[in-house]
């Protein structure tokens, strides 16, 4: 146990001494900060010129070709595009183009009749729903404009096309389009830090090897201890990471609060319950304890530092293929499907499938218990063997030996 | 305090590296352990240290178990290495802890023996930046620092400098002289006949020949008479093809019975010039020849 403690304090000096790793959480949280406080910033920008902000709105340029519309399609216009300045105009469709292409103006609609336009624009954005909007406009007026042709009030004939439906929306399980965006990023740190660190462990082991401190190391400490101390030391290292960068946001978002006000990406993302930050910190210590000590023993059979990244390949294939598995199911919405079932009893997968079932969907408590208990145990039993692993790589220099005679050495020790 | 290794065997998949080796060393005395490479010195060294378990037999001090919490064991393994990346101090205290000594106790120790190995300037830099024979004296406080009772130097003088080489047999004494069983593993006999009053030789994972190095020399027939002198015309004449020429104006005689050895002597003494005679001992490099010359060559064959 003494040795245990030794190692792991000496492993987690190695995080907090590692510029890159210093340096990298400080870049997050700076990143972090900078967003955070950009509403506030942009605000105090904003009010500083607050005078000159009306005619800072792009130009749209409308034509109608029938003058009896006009009035009724730039007050619809005008209605429908508050961010636009509308200006009705009478120029030929050249000298539109013209003043488009100058700059004077962003875009502009050259309505022939009612039902059909054509929409000129400098550069046509992927997010451009000007279209789509003009086409609802037009199409009300085409509506009103029919209904009273046909011996409609015109009054009656509006308050027809702007009836308002009231819907009410109780969601008695979990709601997804709340719970999206921080299960997206909770997902996500999920696997970005089980990667990083993992490799990390591999690489550390595979170095103290190459490097025949290793020599030293196995006559010096019981391999379980080693093993453990690593795994153990990157896991914290991590952690401290996710908690400096998930805590750092929550603060600076917890001061800028005002500023968010509206934001409901925001608002969902810092809505994220207790409960599940529990979840989280579960499924990221169990999962990353059992892809840490894969990573750990696959780094002691390496003998040279270069070899690492072929021998983690399958590791990080499998760790890949099971994100990919639960990122399909989730941008899907059907995250209870039966592969993501399957995926949240098996311990290779369940950390990022069953984490991701109970922010999204309503797992019940003995499922993620039943989940969990598969995790704990199989954590445990890679732990074991991966030190077992361990013992034996580490004393095997040369070629890289092939998989069956390491379980072989292993069966044998 | 004794250590014996007590019919040690191990095998590799197939391969038997340890074929019933038994040794014994005591505390106050070198003990040099030799043989050709894959003979099964590493393997033996790591089964003393407990980095795998032995197939059969033990490891005994005084007569039982080793008990590895109660027996300190250093070790300079024959492949160097420590961290290269991290300062000095750092990781020769994480050695001397990891070998269950306490955080102050282990900086007063390194510190202790980085000064007495002329390398307290180097404390606070990291490893890669000193030179080859001064990584190796860094090595060599992890296998002194936790005050160990055993002490195993796989090739300790490799790299080393005359200067260094002179300050390691110094400590290498002090070691003794505090009654520590000092193993050595080396192929530069000269050091095992200077620092080893026991050997044991390895061949095919067996010691073919151990004890007391000076006995073993004594115990070989002494049938052959060295002949210093200025004249050897002489005496190749007189002796025949008995007598043979060797390096630096000596001559080897061959006896035809080890008991002709006075009365030859006494002839040689009075008959002729000469400047020095004795009976021709063995180095210990024509013993580990002798000892080693052909199998280790057909095992690696094989």
């Amino acid at each position: 146990m003494t040795q245990f403690r030794k190692i792991l304090k000496f492993e987690l000096k190695y995080y907090f001494k590692n510029k890159i790793f210093v340096g990298i959480t400080l870049f997050l949280v700076l990143a972090i900060a900078a967003v955070m406080f950009f509403p506030r910033a942009a605000g105090i920008f904003r009010d500083s010129r607050k005078s000159d902000t009306a005619s800072e709105l792009s130009v749209m340029l409308v034509k109608a070709d029938s003058p009896e519309q006009t009035p009724l399609i730039e007050d619809a216009f005008k209605e429908a595009f508050p961010e636009y300045h509308v200006q009705i105009t009478s120029k030929d469709a050249s000298s539109i183009r013209k003043s488009i292409t100058s700059g004077k103006a962003e875009c502009a609609f050259i309505i022939n009749e009612i039902t059909s336009y054509t929409y000129y624009v400098d550069n046509l954005s992927m997010y451009d729903q000007n279209t789509a909007i003009a086409d609802g406009v037009l199409q009300n007026i085409y509506r009103i404009n029919a209904m009273v042709s046909s011996g409609i009030p015109v009054e009656q004939a509006g308050s027809i096309m702007s009836v308002q439906i009231e819907n009410h929306v109780e969601s008695l399980g979990k709601d997804q389009m709340q719970n999206y965006w921080y299960t997206y990023i909770m997902i996500f740190a999920l696997y970005m830090v089980i990667l990083l660190y993992g490799q990390m462990v591999a690489s550390n082991v595979a170095s103290e090897k190459s490097s025949r401190a290793m020599e030293l190391l196995i006559t010096s400490a019981k391999p379980a201890a080693m093993m453990f101390g690593k795994v153990i030391a990157s896991c914290l290292a991590g952690l401290i990471q996710l908690i400096a960068v998930f805590g750092s946001a929550i603060l600076f978002y917890s001061l800028n609060k005002e500023y968010w006000g509206g934001n409901p990406i925001a608002a969902s993302i810092f809505d994220m319950p207790p409960g599940l930050l529990v979840y989280m910190l579960i499924f990221f210590v169990l999962g990353f304890f059992i892809y840490a000590f894969l990573y750990g023993a696959i780094g002691s059979t390496a003998s040279k530092l270069e070899d690492i990244n072929t021998s983690v390949m399958p590791v990080t294939l499998l760790f890949v293929i099971s994100f990919v598995v639960v990122m399909y199911s989730f941008a899907s919405g059907d995250v209870d499907n039966l592969l993501m079932k399957i995926c949240s009893y098996v311990p290779f997968t369940s950390s990022m499938a069953m984490f991701t079932r109970i922010a999204m969907s309503t797992v019940p408590w003995y499922a993620a218990a039943a989940s969990i208990a598969i995790l704990i145990g199989s954590a445990a039993g890679i732990g074991v063997l991966s030190a077992k692993i361990y013992r034996v790589g580490v004393l095997l220099y040369g070629t890289t030996p092939k998989f069956r005679s390491i379980i072989k050495a292993v069966w044998k020790a | 305090m004794i250590l014996e290794l007590q019919d040690i065997n191990k095998s590799f998949g197939r391969k038997q590296v340890l074929n019933g080796l038994s040794f014994q060393a005591e505390s106050g005395n070198a003990f040099g352990l030799l043989g050709r490479n894959g003979a099964g010195k590493t393997t033996s060294i790591r089964i003393l240290m407990n980095v795998f378990p032995a197939d059969s037999g033990q490891v005994l001090i005084d007569g039982r178990p080793i008990d590895y919490k109660k027996t300190q064991i250093g070790y300079l393994p024959e492949e160097r290495g420590l961290y290269p990346k991290k300062l000095i101090i750092d990781q020769l205290v994480y050695f001397a802890e990891l070998k269950g000594i306490g955080h102050k106790d282990a900086v007063k120790s390194v510190d202790y023996w980085l000064e007495r190995l002329g390398m307290s300037e180097y404390r606070n830099k990291r490893l890669d930046t000193l030179s080859k024979g001064n990584q190796q004296k860094i090595q060599l406080i992890t296998a002194l620092a936790h005050n160990p009772d055993i002490i195993i130097l796989d090739e300790p003088f490799s790299g080393l400098d005359p200067v260094n080489a002179m300050l390691l047999k110094d400590v290498v004494k002090e070691q003794i002289a505090q009654n520590k069983i000092v193993l050595f593993s080396s192929h530069q006999m000269n050091y095992i006949e200077e620092f080893c009053s026991n050997i044991a030789i390895l061949n095919s994972g067996r010691a073919v020949l151990h004890g007391n190095l000076h006995d073993i020399k004594r115990n070989y027939v002494r049938d052959r008479l060295i002949v210093r002198t200025e004249y050897p015309e002489k005496i190749i004449a007189d002796f025949g093809e008995n007598c043979t020429r060797g390096e630096n104006c000596t001559l080897f005689i061959q006896l035809t019975a080890p008991e002709e050895k006075k009365s030859i002597m006494k002839q040689l003494a009075a008959a002729y010039d000469i400047d020095e005679l004795s009976v021709f001992e063995p180095s210990l490099n024509d013993i580990f020849v002798e000892y080693t010359h052909d199998t280790a060559d057909k095992e690696d064959r094989s």
